[in-house]
């Protein structure tokens, strides 16, 4: 297991694109010192700002995280990163295979555009949690991102694919979804605004858009199915889906083939 | 008197040395405001590209709530021209718009041009205020906001939602006109509404002809978008820190960077009105403002040196509203002593010095 150790507080935002366990398997610890992670002029690298210990396996442990470490576990293939302690905006965007998991919070923009592999953030995250970053057609994409605290506003914005498991998420949960599946154990105001399919599972919700109209209460096998699927990343999840619910659809807007399903309870 | 640096009266020379050794000093600079002449601006983007700063405009919230939508799925545009010509249907989103002069014009006008040439005009409001001042049929927001509205009102559009409503009429006011334009302030409705509004005025081209027409924002910010497309090749919110313009809305947002506590020194540049930050006085800064504005005093910031205003004291390329596009305004008094771009020159050339004869 290679290991980073962060001495103190980066004095700028960082950059760990290139920090992965592939790109540090090839190098040996001057080398990796080398890496250029610095975002001003200054050049900060790697050894700048960590103590680095490196055996060329495939799993990478960040001790001591901040809020300055962005893009950790970006365009990851492979492998596993271990942070503890914070990130900064991009965790695992674009992530393709692998895991990463946050002991700590994470800044927003986690698992934006990640295709495959496992994010999980003990913590909080930012706004924009599985959303979609300026100009991107699509946020989360296939991947699967667990956030055990809350969410901050527009989690899972213009989500294309993939799961997203939640505490709570802040207003605008969902918001211009395409697909894919968010389960929280509460949203705020105005989830789904301007979904156009996908599935938003939540045991609270906070004001419906006019453009979302009840549905029902329905038993349909597809609940069921969602509740075993659910049930080894999170049981509480998963007895969600299995217990009673209302059904609204929408976003009328748009194409309106979006569900949002509410507990009745 | 010209310039200041920490309180005291100075000349323009010994603020601009000043500036220079604060700026050359700085590990992650921020350069902001831009609400300044072309000149200037351009001046403004070659001086960060020369100390790695990072830049935020003022008009950045209302720039970037267009943005956000425009960069994923386009947007139906029309000019002030086009509409006060063309439309016969005319509606106005929110309260921002009916401050503009262009609503008056189009409420005294009627189409001349066009398939509805010759009609009357229809003025329409959405959530926009009911004084009566201008001959109009005012429909409410719903309690959520612009956004929340627009969107009720496109699924009556789509025929997603029916009945004898209030939305489900404006609907069919929009459906029926020939030529129409939505009004409406992007800052105001956020990046969720504009883009729901876009949306909802593509649907309406498959039944009509129909456009959208945004209020510019006070603070040249659409001149400054042209600006920075042309010399980064990005949307203005850029940092030069890598030696290369990397453009990334929420880290180089100045307020957020500044919160972060992510910079160490700061630019303010504003030789035309903008609202003065509140960073400006707490962080080591250089503030370079209009002439006889109320920033133009020893206590703004660390270094103050006040230049000539465009249109006013000095000539500049400036955004013009009624001609959607950048024109030259000339001076209409005596021309000041200094130009923004002139000053922002002299810091980069000061620099330049600096390293020299330091290596």
């Amino acid at each position: 297991m290679s290991t980073l150790t962060l001495r103190q507080e980066p004095p700028e935002r960082l950059d760990f694109l290139h920090v992965t366990p592939l790109s540090l398997s090839g190098l040996s610890e001057a080398e990796a010192a080398r890496l250029p992670v610095g975002t001003s002029r200054r050049g900060l690298t790697l050894g700048d700002c960590f103590t680095i210990a490196l055996d060329k396996s495939e799993d990478l442990v960040i001790e001591g995280g901040s809020s300055r470490l962005d893009r950790v576990g970006a365009s990851l293939d492979g492998g596993t990163i271990r942070v503890v302690g914070d990130v900064g905006q991009r965790l695992g965007a674009g992530m393709r295979s692998g895991s990463v998991t946050v002991t700590g919070s994470a800044g927003p923009f986690a698992a934006s555009g990640a295709t495959g592999g496992t994010i999980t953030i003990e913590g909080d995250a930012g706004d924009h949690a599985g959303g979609a970053v300026y100009a991107a057609k699509a946020g989360l994409d296939g991947a699967t991102l667990i956030i055990k605290g809350a969410a901050g506003d527009h989690l899972g914005d213009r989500m294309r694919r993939g799961l997203i498991l939640v505490g709570t998420a802040g207003a605008h949960a969902g918001s211009r979804m395409i697909a894919g599946t968010i389960a929280a154990g509460s949203v705020g105001d105005h989830p789904g605004f301007g979904m156009r399919r996908g599935t938003l599972l939540t045991g609270g919700v906070g004001t419906l858009t006019p453009s979302f109209v009840a549905t029902g209460t329905h038993d349909l096998v597809f609940l069921r199915l969602l509740a075993r699927s659910l049930r080894p990343l999170s049981p509480a999840h998963a007895d969600l889906a299995a217990g009673a619910l209302t059904r609204y659809s929408g976003d009328l807007a748009t194409l309106g083939k979006g569900e949002l399903w509410v507990s009745a309870a | 008197m010209a310039a200041w640096v920490k309180g005291g009266a100075t000349d323009a020379d010994s603020a601009v040395d000043a500036a220079a050794t604060l700026l050359a000093a700085a590990r992650t600079p921020l350069v902001a405001g831009l609400c300044a002449e072309l000149s200037a601006v351009r001046a403004a983007y070659h001086l960060a590209d020369a100390i790695g700063a990072t830049v935020d405009p003022a008009a950045g919230q209302s720039l970037y709530a267009e943005l956000g939508s425009l960069s994923r799925t386009g947007a139906m545009l029309t000019t002030p021209a086009e509409t006060t010509g063309r439309a016969d249907a005319i509606l106005i989103v929110g309260n921002a718009p009916w401050d503009r002069p262009i609503v008056q014009e189009i409420a005294e006008s009627a189409p001349t041009r066009g398939r509805a040439a010759g009609t009357e005009r229809t003025l329409l409001s959405l959530g926009g205020p009911r004084n009566g001042a201008t001959r109009h049929v005012a429909y409410p927001a719903e309690a959520g906001g612009l956004a929340v509205s627009v969107a009720h009102l496109r699924a009556y559009l789509k025929g997603h939602l029916a009945g004898e409503t209030a939305y489900g009429d404006l609907a069919r006011r929009l459906a029926a006109a020939q030529y129409g334009v939505v009004l409406y302030d992007a800052a105001e409705l956020g990046e969720l509404g504009v883009e729901m509004l876009q949306g909802m005025v593509k649907d309406l081209n498959e039944v009509t002809r129909f456009f959208t027409l945004p209020v510019s924002d006070p603070y040249q910010g659409r001149a400054l978008l042209q600006l920075a497309a042309w010399t980064t090749g990005q949307a203005p919110r850029v940092g030069f820190g890598r030696h290369v313009p990397e453009h990334d809305p929420w880290r180089f947002d100045g307020a957020r960077q500044i919160a972060a506590g992510e910079v160490d020194a700061a630019l303010w540049l504003a030789s035309l009105p903008a609202p003065r930050p509140d960073w400006l006085g707490t962080l080591p800064a250089i503030a370079i403002v209009g002439e006889g504005s109320p920033e133009a005093t020893g206590d703004a910031a660390e270094i103050v040196i006040a230049v000539g205003v465009p249109g006013e004291s000095a000539g500049g390329a400036l955004w013009n509203d009624r001609r959607a596009t950048i024109t030259y305004a000339p001076p209409i008094g005596q021309p000041a002593e200094l130009t923004a771009a002139g000053v922002l020159g002299a810091i980069q050339d000061r620099l330049v010095q600096k390293k020299a004869a330091s290596c």
